[in-house]
């Protein structure tokens, strides 16, 4: 579940965790296969891991006994969710304004 | 995945008279948010409404006044947050006007959301998209076996 307190622009602006998404777009990952594509150590990536499955981008998955992080939507429809707020945001106020602007005659 | 948002409007009104509407603060007010905007470049200004807790944004807008070319040209950045020392929306709002007919065509593009994030997002989508599907296919599967 995206928690409240996790800006997901923050969460994803380290490059690390990009890298992550990036490799979870191609493939399914446990920790230790993940950590292979990355110079620091096992548990700094499971760090990184834990804030984007905070934040809602990954899931954990588990297929028989091993633990795989995979893509999940959440994170991501927060960012889609701001341009369709502002885009319907400035929608209406473009009509509000035709609206004063004709009855004002 | 879009980075702007774009909107085009025509007004029966001129240039002179929608510019007013973009320029004097309570006149904004009437159409778009409460502010104490200045039509002076460098100006730095807030919009008031109210917080919007799903998208982190606390309900204040700061914004600065960039460009000003009067009746055809106005533009401010437009930065927001849950709180006022953690901005994570940084935006830019462009207003641009052109004569028509007897009234004005109005653009705005309101742009900048987080460009830089969204580059590496782009072509993300398709890839968790089947992602996700390859994965609710293999524990389907997973799931027929067991059972």
């Amino acid at each position: 579940m995206a928690t409240a307190n996790l800006d997901v622009f923050q969460v994803i602006a380290d490059p690390s965790r990009r890298q992550i998404l990036h490799l979870l777009t191609k493939d399914r990952y446990n920790i230790n296969k993940l950590a292979e594509n990355f110079e620091m150590s096992r548990p700094a990536v499971s760090k990184h891991v834990k804030v984007l499955q905070k934040a809602g981008f990954i899931s954990i998955q588990e297929i028989g006994r091993e633990r795989y992080c995979v893509l999940s939507p959440e994170g991501f429809n927060e960012i889609s969710n701001w341009l369709d707020h502002f885009d319907n945001f400035w929608n209406n106020k473009l009509k509000k304004l035709e609206t004063i602007l004709n009855n004002k005659k | 995945m879009k980075t702007e948002i774009k909107h085009r409007w025509v007004y029966q009104q001129s240039p002179e008279e929608v510019w007013k509407y973009l320029t004097l603060s309570e006149l904004i007010a009437l159409w778009l948010m409460p502010n104490n905007f200045e039509a002076i470049v460098g100006h730095e200004f807030e919009f008031r409404t109210d917080p919007i807790p799903s998208l982190e944004l606390n309900g204040i807008f700061y914004c600065k006044v960039i460009e000003i070319v009067p009746f055809k040209k106005l533009t401010y950045s437009w930065k927001g947050g849950s709180r006022h020392e953690i901005t994570t929306l940084d935006t830019i709002v462009e207003w641009t006007l052109e004569e028509h007919e007897n009234g004005t065509i109005l653009n705005l593009k309101h742009s900048g959301f987080n460009t830089e994030n969204y580059s590496i997002l782009t072509g993300m989508t398709d890839g968790w998209l089947k992602n996700i599907q390859k994965m609710l296919h293999h524990l389907k599967e997973n799931n027929n076996g067991n059972s």
